[in-house]
């Protein structure tokens, strides 16, 4: 029989960790991934930056001409009516960065780990695996929503003179994702449902395919159906509403009435035009076309969010997203805490 | 002190038990093995001892007294789990770095220093280690921790005959050193019969035997004799296990003294461990315990 040697005394109490440990850890382990997000955003962004400062110049040259209606003008204007458009598609492409951290950092966190085994080595460390989950999940969720943060601030200046010459307005679906804290708040909601799929599903890509589908459908469902409701939205009878053209609203709805009050169809309006003398029917100003069907007792309605809401629903939906990620990490680490080998 | 003591202890998945009414105290010191079947319940009751999985029913204390899986314990407590995994894409020296990292105990130039013995690169990635180089370093991981507790499961399972050679030597080794206690899972018996010290075995969920080797081995004999008398013999002595082969029967029975006196006709040869854990995995009915149930009845069975 061997001489034993008595362990120190379980009861003492032990210094934690520290937290630069752990994140050495962290950073050693993810780093691919981490290099992965930061060439993805760091190649972004020298586009932006390159294309920003061009759209910057083209817009600098609009505001000089002048008088604006003039040939020359037109000449001047078009660059920057084409540079709208690629920056709309660029918008589009930058909605899925928030999918791609989820997919790419959240899902293969933990089910990497669960996958190939290795948390029976992680878990049985000193550290212990509440504290490894917890800097784990909290490091890399900082890390990357600040760097989302510091890319939608990015695309804010990048677009600014699209929303200044009153191109859209902050409130359109396709921009209001990746402004304000929205983008940043998007990329952590969507790292969460990545680690969590990862912790239940305990596979890599079911787990990635999982997150992606979870977030895709969460952030068309906010854009689609709830985000409307974050305030009783404003309703307008008969025109077009005030300073659609100097201050883009939110416009989601919009209907007409007949002359007893009914809702018609937008055939039964194309109809009464049709009908309507050729002055108002090739006329460009749409307000022509509201007269002549309120004069003929056709009401036009519109519900629609003003753009002085901008930064109230980026608050409300920023505040639930991070209500609703901080439930999804805390969700994770108990998972963790309670799975069973 | 007792590195692990469990009572009532039982886990449950789905309707099956992988472990019943475990009531077991390992005392310190020895390098423990723990044999059964696959299937029996070893990985069961090593993971709840370190804190991996929870029980169903009963508890797990270790190093005298600490619940299982709390800090004190992971503290000392190092575990290799079966087939060793690491992290594949990391090199050997990022893999003592995490570990370091990870731990509050760490001997840096302990680890350095065996692997240097072993010719294990620190520059090289761990999935292109053979699979004994990847044993070889998990073990130096857990060692370089300073456990008073080492755990294995399976540490043997995946390696060819000159690897677990050099595996136990370097598990011995470690052992001399520091004077740790060690517990190992195998379900080939004859790779601990040298090593082991003290014997757990487990089927089907129930712990069947537990003892210091010495003793289990002082306390069985082989009686060879004619067959037809087999069972007379049985009224004087607990049998565990009889083979007829022919006119002759091979009886292991349990007797606490060898000096205790062969009947006529009788043949008693001492037994191996691997022969002693064969023959009560072939009755799963019989036991040998310590403590009051120990050696009073025949085929003494688990209490229920």
């Amino acid at each position: 029989m061997t001489a034993v040697t008595a362990p120190a005394p379980p009861a003492r109490a032990q210094r934690p960790i520290p937290w630069t440990k752990l994140a050495w850890v962290t950073w050693r382990q993810h780093r691919v991934a981490l290099a992965g997000v930061a060439v993805l955003l760091g190649g972004l962004a020298v586009y932006l930056l390159v294309m920003g400062l061009k759209i910057h110049s083209a817009y600098q040259a609009v505001l000089s001409c002048h008088p604006l209606t003039s040939a020359e003008c037109l000449v001047v204007t078009r660059p920057f009516s084409n540079y709208h458009q690629t920056a709309l598609d660029t918008g589009v492409l930058l909605l899925a960065i928030p999918a791609l951290v989820g997919v790419f950092v959240g899902a293969p966190l933990l089910a990497r780990e669960l996958e190939a085994g290795t948390f029976r080595f992680a878990w049985t460390q000193g550290c212990g695996r509440l504290r490894w989950a917890a800097a784990k999940l909290s490091l890399l969720a900082i890390t990357v929503t600040v760097a989302a943060g510091a890319f939608s601030l990015l695309f804010r200046w990048f677009y600014q003179p699209f929303l200044d010459a009153r191109l859209d307005g902050v409130l359109a679906p396709q921009l209001f994702n990746l402004v304000g804290v929205d983008f940043a708040a998007w990329t952590l909601v969507a790292f969460s449902i990545g680690a969590i799929a990862g912790v239940l599903i305990r596979r890599t890509v079911p787990a990635m395919a999982a997150s992606l589908a979870v977030w895709a459908g969460l952030a068309l469902g906010t854009a689609l159906f709830l985000r409307r409701h974050y305030q009783a939205p404003l309703v307008l009878k008969g025109s077009d509403p005030p300073g659609f053209y100097n201050n883009p609203p939110w416009v989601f709805g919009q209907w007409n009435t007949g002359p007893n009050g009914s809702v018609v169809s937008q055939q039964t309006i194309r109809n009464v035009l049709a009908h309507a003398p050729q002055s108002v029917q090739y006329s460009k100003n749409p307000n022509v076309a509201t007269v002549y069907l309120s004069a003929h007792h056709y009401t036009q309605w519109w519900t629609y969010d003003p753009e002085s809401r901008f930064w109230h629903f980026q608050l409300i939906e920023g505040g639930w997203l991070l209500a609703l990620s901080l439930i999804l990490l805390a969700a994770t680490v108990w998972l963790v805490r309670r799975r069973a080998a | 002190m007792n590195v692990i003591e469990t009572s009532g202890l039982g886990k449950r998945y789905g309707r099956t038990w992988a472990l019943k009414d475990a009531a077991l105290a390992i005392p310190a010191g020895y390098v423990v093995a723990l044999v059964g079947p696959n299937g029996a319940g070893k990985t069961t009751l090593l993971h709840m001892s370190v804190g991996l999985t929870s029980p169903t029913t009963g508890q797990v204390t270790v190093l005298g007294g600490a619940p299982a899986g709390s800090p004190a314990a992971l503290d000392h407590i190092a575990f290799v789990a079966q087939d060793a995994p690491l992290y594949q894409n990391l090199s050997v020296a990022d893999m003592l770095h995490l570990t370091r990292n990870l731990n509050r105990r760490w001997d840096q130039q302990r680890a350095e220093a065996r692997l240097n013995e072993l010719r294990i690169p620190l520059n090289r990635k761990v999935g292109k280690l053979s699979g004994g180089q990847q044993a070889q370093l998990a073990l130096t991981l857990a060692v370089a921790r300073r456990p008073a507790l080492l755990v294995l499961d399976e540490p043997l399972a995946s390696l060819d005959p000159l690897a677990r050679h050099d595996f136990m030597a370097s598990l011995m080794a470690a052992v001399a050193e520091d004077g740790l206690s060690v517990v190992l899972s195998s379900h080939v018996i004859a790779d601990l019969e040298r090593v082991a010290d003290y014997l757990i075995v487990l089927s089907h969920g129930r712990v069947q035997v537990a003892g210091e080797v010495e003793g289990l081995l002082a306390g069985h004999r082989m009686l060879t004799g004619p067959a037809a008398a087999a069972d007379e013999l049985a009224e004087r002595f607990a049998v565990v296990h009889a083979r007829r082969a022919g006119t002759q029967a091979h009886v292991l029975v349990r007797s606490h003294q060898a000096v205790e006196p062969v009947p006529s006709g009788w043949e008693a040869s001492p037994v191996g461990l691997e022969e002693l854990v064969l023959a009560y995995l072939r009755e799963p009915g019989a036991g040998a315990l310590p403590g009051p149930m120990a050696g009073v009845t025949q085929h003494a069975g688990i209490p229920a």
